[in-house]
């Protein structure tokens, strides 16, 4: 009997493994003649960046129709979201079509709140098919979902690429609701941070992009991620921001007339670094509260896990600039929290789009351990790290370390040796981050018996050769920053 | 080999870990695997965004080629840099200041409109400015008034009007195309805003909603600790505060007061220079003539800190740091100068008591000097005197020096340095010193002064002592001053006295009752009152007074029984001075009258004979008369403080006052014409003339203070306790000074001395040789016989009443 129910219970770990690619094709009713519809997988069309045509399995998140011609929202699997799209009826392979198998608990789940189906629009079409399949239904037309639903914002637990898991397992006959109990009813966010790790306010609209195209500056940028801006603007083809206060206007003349009454030519902060063009620009997030909200709303187009669910308050904002004559333009930020809990020394961080890949990231990341040094902690990101921050921060983990332990001086003829709390200190990096460092570069080796660290030769020549690149650095003497000490303070 | 050491040890972030590279770096074959003893780190990553393919791919490059390759990155969506308006957008160039931009944050929010016109405003606006001008940014302010005024609901027009300050015309085109535009707005407002959330909760899950609130306070871990900490210190803060201010507003009154002395003082002096009154003699002139007037005035007392008033009193110090001392110091030199403006300097320390006009009396100097003063409670303190000695006459290294911080009251001169000649305030004062004027609640009158101290098992003990001023102190009511309103209501005896006793000399210097009483009111005398003790029933008096002597409250023990139940019971009141050969003379003659308890009926005869001489004098308030009759005002003279020596410990202070209706200071009695007129004004008459009562009080064996009395107090018999050696009749006053004293008070003319007071004489010469022998036990013998049997009874203290005949 007890084996019987562990035999069910088992299913949990299975589910880990799902998402991958080569999912079983039995999961999926396979049905020619439908329509498809959202939650439906197939592979679509997509141009990588080497320019080459790709199939990748995609999932149907939203259907449109502008003026006859439908439009459908895909989901790369296993891609990030930032790569989602609107696609038109000929990059779809309706060969390969899976339609997402109906739920026998269909009408039972429907109206709880708990439960976590893919996405409402699915759920009710799959509700409308358990009563006539044979009848296609036709892909809703609204452009705003919530128009439609006005109550699927309530509690959607929607798994990005869960879909899929959670019919895996509803093949596998488990009870769903026994795994979905543990998440209960999803209450509001964590009050600290910037980021949410779980995804229980995910629902289908957030999940999609809703700008489609800001204007900032010189720079027109694709919203990778939702972003709550105002829902009137999201229609908008552009929506234009002035480049100084990132107010957001809803047409280029109004963005004229801002800019008529608007004088700012940097940050409303003050500069606390400046070397060259680059300089770093200090914002209370309580005390500047709308540049603070428009510096998070544009931040949020590329940062999926931010939250803005709370205000800004306990947050301050270093917002990096680059200068020429116009003035001081921005090129990425991070937030802070004004006293961590948990030694983070950065909430969100974000190069802006047209600046990525030139080594700013790195820069903000230097800067964010500087004044780390200045406050006399260890600091680490907020957690989750997205795929380009993890990259970023082993990145810039990897050569600081490296650059330590490549400098290390032999005293004595005797082998350089150093310890890891003396590498934390150096850097401000948090201990757990070297040593994941240390283990990601496998350095650590366990020799006669005791740890050693072992520079290779492709090591120490990577490391090398990144550093000729690495041109933007932090200069420590052009920072002039006095830590405050927020916890003396009644209020952020 | 290293495959025995498999299990390594945890990875220790202390431990110092050798770097080996190149050539150095061991054949890894020889290293071990440290995936147990190094736990994998999590990578901070969501889980199934970990799995994603670009990043898998992009770290497997990392991995393989240690450098990121170009293919290899994370694609993101484009963005393009190519906004080729952007210069006419952005117009105008901004220069890169050389400090780092600071900016103040009141700066940011400026006064621009929120809303930005659009073009469909535009178009409108065109049409417009064809029959008016309108520019663009009046037009947005316009909207933005109409929007920020409105909620879900749109203002009216008539709203509208209030709100824009425009032309009537203006304001309907412009509203008429906003409430057009607002019905056409898919948004809630024109100026687009962020959705805000509602209290209610419905929109905690709605995503466009940003920013909300944080409704529970962060929890930051620090401040749980220290509040009941740093609400004690607040308090503190506040009490210190509130004692800042205290003193702030003292400082500030002192200061007026100051400056108005100098003002009055000025005054005073141009009034006396024009008059041409280098002498002074004007100003004494004027001051003797209102001695009451000024007395009534209470002077500004102006405290420094925490100290009593009476006690108040310091030292002018020269080289006392504190501004204040030197701001006085200037106040007092001033106040000097009129007094001799031609003779000194203005930074001459005041002299010494001996300073010259000798026309005007001491007290009256010492009065302007009162009222003139800052700072000194009593004008009779000279604290300046001692000034230059101090300055000049350093007495080496046994000098007396300052401690800074430290608050020193001048130097009671007037107590080392006594002298006969030296003014009534000033012995007044030195008796305050130690001792205070005092009041009994029961027999509710005055005992002139003495000294409380705690005796064995909590008894109050009263040290008294005698002053010249006993007789007029045995007058005081204690309801007088409670209740003195009018000074009309008390005679000046001093002048009586100047008059009837013009060869007393001293006479002239004592204090008047209203002075005395005066003072006390205005707190320059302090004047002790036990709390008031049920005065109603007599009889409970009676029984009060009768407890043991032993009886823990000796205060209520002593309690006398009120004087009009104790005249019709025993029925001896007289009033009488005595003088030292009446004293003699008589004394036999007394003892036995005592011994015969007089009879009441003489005692009522007295008691109507003495009122009817009181009532010509109180309402003549002529004394010239009274005093041809009443020889008693010598008894004012017999102001005897009884001296018993207690051998018993439980001998206490006893104060029997059997006195008829009045208020006898404690062994002190005052001159019956004094009383009398008393009773006329205050009491509305009554009875009989006092019969003193004499107190029983321990001395301490002060030389100094039996030396001072003036006058044996005759009055009352005592009762003494049962074991007291008081029953024997051996009863001395100690001092045969005591006496003497009296003699030159009194003058002789006193007929009828009464007999107690003629034992106390006694007592006096003989308590000279044997001081401890209580003074008063002849007279409480008699006294005992005097009084009803019960009263014998008594344990220790009885009441005794004396009669002081009064011829």
């Amino acid at each position: 009997m007890a084996e019987v129910v562990s035999g069910v219970w088992r299913v949990v770990p299975a589910r880990v493994g799902a998402g991958f690619p080569g999912v079983p094709a039995n999961r999926f009713a396979f049905r020619p003649q439908g329509e498809v519809t959202e939650g439906c997988r197939l592979p679509v069309l997509r141009r990588n960046q080497d320019n080459e045509d790709e199939w990748p399995l995609a999932e149907i998140l939203s259907v449109k129709d502008i003026s006859g011609r439908k439009l459908f929202y895909v989901h790369y699997i296993d891609f990030n979201k930032r790569l989602d799209e609107w696609v038109t009826h000929d990059r779809l392979d309706l060969k390969k079509i899976q339609f997402p198998k109906k739920e026998a608990k269909t009408p039972t789940k429907n109206g709880l709140p708990g439960s976590r189906p893919g996405s409402p629009e699915r759920e009710v079409k799959r509700k409308v098919e358990v009563v006539s399949p044979a009848t296609p239904v036709p892909a809703s037309t609204e452009t705003t979902q919530a128009s439609v639903f006005p109550q699927n914002g309530s509690a959607r637990r929607a798994v990005a690429a869960q879909p899929g898991r959670k019919r895996k397992s509803n093949c596998l006959g488990t009870d769903e609701d026994s795994q979905d109990s543990s998440d209960g009813i999803p209450s509001a966010p964590r009050m600290t941070g910037s980021l949410v790790s779980d995804r229980s306010h995910d629902d289908i609209i957030t999940r999609m992009k809703n700008i489609e195209c800001i204007e900032l500056g010189r720079h027109r940028l694709k919203p990778w991620y939702f972003s709550p801006y105002p829902q009137e603007l999201t229609t908008l083809p552009v929506l234009y921001l002035c480049e100084f206060c990132l107010k957001y206007v809803k047409s280029l003349k109004c963005l004229q007339r801002h800019l008529t009454k608007c004088d700012l030519r940097h940050p409303p902060g003050n500069e606390i670094y400046r070397k060259g063009t680059i300089s770093f620009f200090e914002i209370d997030g309580r005390k500047n509260k709308s540049y603070s909200q428009n510096l998070c709303l544009l931040a949020k187009c590329f940062l999926d896990h931010k939250t803005l669910y709370y205000d800004t308050d306990p947050f301050l904002f270093y917002v990096m600039t680059e200068y020429d004559c116009k003035g001081f333009h921005i090129v990425g930020y991070f937030s802070k929290e004004k006293e961590s809990t948990e030694d983070y020394n950065v909430a969100c961080i974000l190069t802006l789009p047209p600046y990525q890949r030139r080594g700013y990231g790195k820069l903000l990341i230097e800067f964010s351990y500087e004044l780390s040094k200045v406050e006399g902690k260890t600091g680490t990101p907020e957690k989750p790290l997205s795929d380009l921050g993890l990259l970023s921060y082993r990145s810039y983990w990897s050569q600081t370390i490296l650059e330590i332990l490549m400098n290390l001086k032999s005293e004595n003829g005797e082998r350089p040796q150093i310890t890891i709390n003396e590498i934390s200190e150096i850097t401000s990096i948090k201990k757990e981050d070297v040593i994941s460092t240390l283990q990601y570069l496998n350095l650590i080796n366990y020799y006669k018996g005791q740890y050693i660290l072992t520079l290779s030769e492709d090591i120490v020549d990577g490391h090398e050769r990144a550093m000729l690149k690495r041109i933007l650095r932090i200069d420590s003497k052009c920072l002039h920053f006095t830590p405050k000490d927020w916890s003396k303070r009644g209020k952020w | 080999m290293s495959k025995l050491s498999f299990r390594a040890r945890a990875l220790d972030a202390a431990k110092p870990l050798p770097v080996y590279r190149g050539k150095d770096m061991p054949d890894l074959n020889d290293c071990v695997s440290i995936n147990r003893a190094v736990p994998q780190m999590p990578t901070g990553m969501e889980k199934e965004e970990e799995s994603e393919h670009h990043l898998q791919r992009a770290i497997s490059a990392q991995q393989v080629f240690r450098e990121k390759k170009e293919s290899m990155v994370i694609p993101v969506p484009e963005a393009e840099s190519n906004v080729n308006y952007y210069n006419r957008l952005y117009k105008g160039e901004f220069k890169q200041p050389k400090q780092f931009i600071h900016i103040q944050p009141f700066n940011l929010d400026n006064e621009q409109p929120d809303y930005d016109m659009d073009s469909e405003d535009e178009t409108l606006l065109n049409r417009l400015n064809r029959k008016m001008e309108i520019k663009p940014l009046q037009f947005e302010i316009m909207i933005d008034r109409l929007e920020k005024a409105s909620s879900n609901q749109l203002v009216t027009l008539q709203e509208a009007k209030l709100l824009l300050n425009e032309d009537d015309y203006l304001i309907k085109a412009v509203y008429d195309y906003w409430v057009r535009k607002r019905k056409n707005c898919r948004g809630p407002s024109l100026i687009p805003q962020i959705k805000q959330e509602k209290r209610d909760g419905s929109t905690n899950n709605d995503p466009y909603v940003a920013f909300r609130r944080r409704t529970e306070k962060m929890q930051t871990r620090k401040n749980r600790k220290n509040d009941e900490a740093s609400y004690e210190k607040m308090l503190k803060l506040r009490r210190e505060f509130s004692r800042a201010i205290t003193i702030l507003e003292m400082i500030k009154r002192r200061e007026k007061t100051k400056r108005e002395l100098l003002h009055l003082t000025l005054e005073v002096v141009e009034k006396r220079y024009h008059l041409g009154d280098y002498g002074g003699e004007i100003l004494n002139e004027v001051k003797l003539n209102r001695p009451d007037k000024e007395m009534s005035t209470t002077p500004a007392t102006l405290h420094n800190g925490n100290h009593h008033k009476v006690q108040e009193c310091k030292v002018k110090h020269p080289h006392h740091p504190s501004l204040k001392e030197d701001m006085s110091d200037v106040v007092r030199q001033k106040k000097k100068y009129p007094k001799k403006p031609k003779i000194e300097s203005v930074i001459t320390p005041q002299q010494p008591t001996t300073e010259p006009l000798p026309v005007i009396s001491k007290s009256d100097i010492k009065q302007y000097d009162f009222h003139s003063s800052d700072e000194d409670e009593f004008p009779q303190v000279p604290s300046p005197v001692s000034e230059p000695e101090e300055e000049n006459d350093p007495d080496g290294p046994c000098a007396f020096r300052r401690r800074a911080g430290c608050q020193y009251y001048a130097p009671r001169l007037d107590q080392t340095n006594y002298s006969c000649e030296n003014s009534e305030l000033a012995e007044l004062d030195k008796l305050r010193y130690r001792h205070c004027l005092t009041t009994l609640t029961v027999p509710r009158r005055c005992i002139g002064f003495a000294r409380r101290r705690i005796g064995r098992g909590g008894r109050v003990i009263m040290d008294r002592i005698s002053t010249e001023h006993d007789p007029v102190l045995k007058q005081i009511d204690p309801e007088m001053l409670n209740s003195f309103s009018s000074s009309s209501q008390t005679v000046d005896f001093s002048s009586n006295f100047s008059r009837t006793n013009a060869s007393n000399k001293h006479c002239e210097n004592r204090l008047s009752l209203s002075e005395i009483i005066s003072n006390i009111r205005s707190c320059r005398l302090q004047c002790f009152q036990p709390r008031l003790l049920n005065l109603q029933d007599s009889d409970s008096e009676e029984c009060t007074s009768r407890k043991p002597g032993q009886t823990v409250n000796n205060k209520r023990v002593s309690a006398a029984s009120v004087a009009l139940l104790n005249t019709s019971k025993n029925g001896i009141s007289v009033t009488g001075g005595i003088t030292e050969e009446q004293f003699q003379t008589h004394q036999q003659q007394l003892v036995q009258m005592q011994r015969q308890q007089l009879a009441q009926l003489q005692q009522k005869q007295q008691s109507q004979h003495s009122s009817q001489q009181t009532h010509p004098k109180a309402q003549g308030s002529s004394t010239s008369d009274c005093m041809s009759k009443t020889l008693d005002s010598a008894s004012a003279h017999f102001a005897a403080s009884a001296v018993v020596s207690a051998p018993a410990p439980s001998r206490s202070e006893v104060t029997k006052e059997q006195n008829t209706s009045h208020n006898n200071i404690n062994g002190v009695v005052q001159p019956s014409g004094t009383s009398k007129t008393l009773y006329s004004t205050n009491m509305a008459l009554s009875s009989s003339p006092g019969i003193s009562a004499v107190q029983l009080v321990r001395t301490v064996g002060h030389s100094t203070t039996n030396h001072l009395i003036p006058a044996l107090c005759t009055s009352s018999p005592q009762t003494l306790p049962m074991n007291n050696s008081c029953l024997t009749n051996a009863v001395h006053l100690n001092n045969v000074s005591v006496v003497s004293p009296v003699n030159v008070h009194i003058n002789a003319r006193t007929s009828a001395p009464s007999p107690t007071a003629l034992k106390l004489a006694t007592v006096a010469a003989s308590m000279d040789r044997v001081p401890k022998v209580t003074p008063s036990s002849a007279i409480s013998s008699i006294a005992r016989e005097n009084h009803e049997p019960e009263r014998l009874g008594l344990n220790g203290i009885a009441e005794t009443t004396v009669a002081m005949e009064v011829t």
